[in-house]
């Protein structure tokens, strides 16, 4: 048996290493690692702390303008509220049908709900199912609504925030928002009209998932 | 330490930057030790006079597919972190036939032209050249293209999710094609390479 072995050349005997490891491969069981997988709380902790996994409304506002489509933004709500209203290019998956809604564990998740705290939990649900790259939108749509749909710039501010708000100014009206100038007071303004749905979220997302970066290459 | 390492965040984009620099020289170098450098010996695969390119290829295939396979099942990767390419059926067949004929024509494939170019041979520069002005023709055209390109999309579909088989099983069939292959390869060879003289 030896001298047999000894006999075949290198490219034999990685051949039958091939082989036996191929063959041994059918009885090993799912390579995929699935639900059981333990969670490592001071990794987690310790994202929490740094605050890695915050998405601002400013940077999401900017993706959706420039129509990256390198992730996946998920509206926590009920489907009456997003069909109200949601953010361009998001989808609709409430918390309970969150790990069998067809999420892929490598994809770039972006979560958020009305405020923080639904898409917190969520996060936490996904993290816990080994989703690697989740993240949330800081307080979540109503900031949404400050910021980017209606933000409002007071009568005393000085140049400096004049010129931000310019910036802000024309984000807001390309998700059909309404900047407030000259009060300050939020009372005067009691009903501010949430955008159409259709107005933003066509020219923003183009081609959706279909233009994903290719990263093969022969 | 569990990989992929770039999908957990081990390293920022700047830094898997240098390290797809790295693989690409490693791949160029492997490449080039290959003798996949000149033109002659690829095209010599498609008159089947010099099966190197199925074995080295093949070889690459089942050696990253046993070992991920195996790394997995031990933990050491996270197979569903792994990107998957999405599968376009039809158009990926066209581009894999254009790929093909330009592989024959030219004498090389986008990777092997690299190769080619960087260790100074005319042929492989010229190549490139070709390359970077059907990338142009190919983005500016592609608003025409679009709808074909993004026809009869599948999603990342693996073998096994296709078939309905156990991953184990397909590692092994594909491991018994690997092995077939090759002897029917060294027997093409002898076979085809009879009439010229190497």
């Amino acid at each position: 048996m030896k001298a047999l072995f000894s006999k075949l050349s290198f490219n034999q005997k990685l051949a039958i290493v091939a082989g036996v490891l191929g063959f041994l491969a059918i009885f090993a069981g799912s390579p995929y690692t699935g639900n059981t997988a333990t969670m490592n709380v001071k990794d987690l902790a310790l994202l929490v702390e740094r605050e890695a996994d915050h998405v601002s409304v400013d940077e999401l506002a900017d993706w959706i303008i420039k129509g990256k489509a390198d992730y996946r933004l998920i509206d926590l709500r009920s489907e009456k509220e997003f069909n109200e209203y949601h953010i361009p290019t998001a989808e609709n998956i409430p918390v309970g049908s969150l790990t069998d809604a067809g999420l892929m564990r490598n994809e770039k998740i972006i979560l958020y709900s009305e405020g923080g705290i639904h898409s917190a939990q969520a996060w936490f649900l996904l993290k816990a199912n080994q989703y690697k790259a989740v993240y949330m939108v800081r307080d979540g749509l109503a900031e949404w609504k400050d910021r980017i749909l209606f933000p409002s710039l007071a009568e005393n501010a000085s140049a400096e925030e004049r010129v931000v708000f310019e910036k802000r100014k024309a984000i807001s009206i390309f998700f059909g928002g309404s900047p407030q100038t000259g009060t300050g007071d939020t009372k005067a303004t009691p009903q501010l009209a949430m955008p159409k749905l259709d107005m933003p979220a066509s020219s923003a997302a183009p081609a959706g998932a279909a233009k994903k970066k290719k990263k093969e290459g022969c | 330490m569990n990989a992929p390492y770039f999908k957990f965040g081990y390293f920022g984009d700047e830094i898997s930057l240098i390290v797809a620099f790295v693989i690409g020289i490693g791949f160029g170098f492997f490449l080039e030790r290959a003798g996949f450098g000149s033109g002659r010996k690829l095209a010599a695969q498609f008159y089947l006079t010099d099966m190197t390119v199925f074995k080295v290829m093949f070889t690459a295939i089942v050696t990253a597919m046993v070992g991920l396979f195996w790394l997995s099942v031990f933990g050491i990767v996270d197979l569903s972190l792994v990107y998957v390419s999405q599968t376009y059926l039809v158009p990926q067949i066209v581009g894999g036939l254009i790929l093909g004929v330009g592989f024959v024509i030219g004498g090389y494939c986008p990777g092997t032209s690299c190769v080619a170019a960087a260790t100074g041979k005319y042929d492989g520069m010229i190549y490139l050249g070709g390359i970077v002005v059907g990338i142009f023709i190919f983005g500016e055209m592609f608003p025409l293209l679009e709808n074909f390109y993004t026809s009869t999309a599948m999603g990342s579909v693996t073998l096994p999710e296709l078939f309905g088989m156990s991953y184990g099983l397909l590692v092994f069939l594909v491991v018994l094609m690997a092995l077939g292959g090759f002897a029917g390869a060294e027997w093409v060879e002898k076979k085809f390479s009879k009439g010229t003289s190497q």
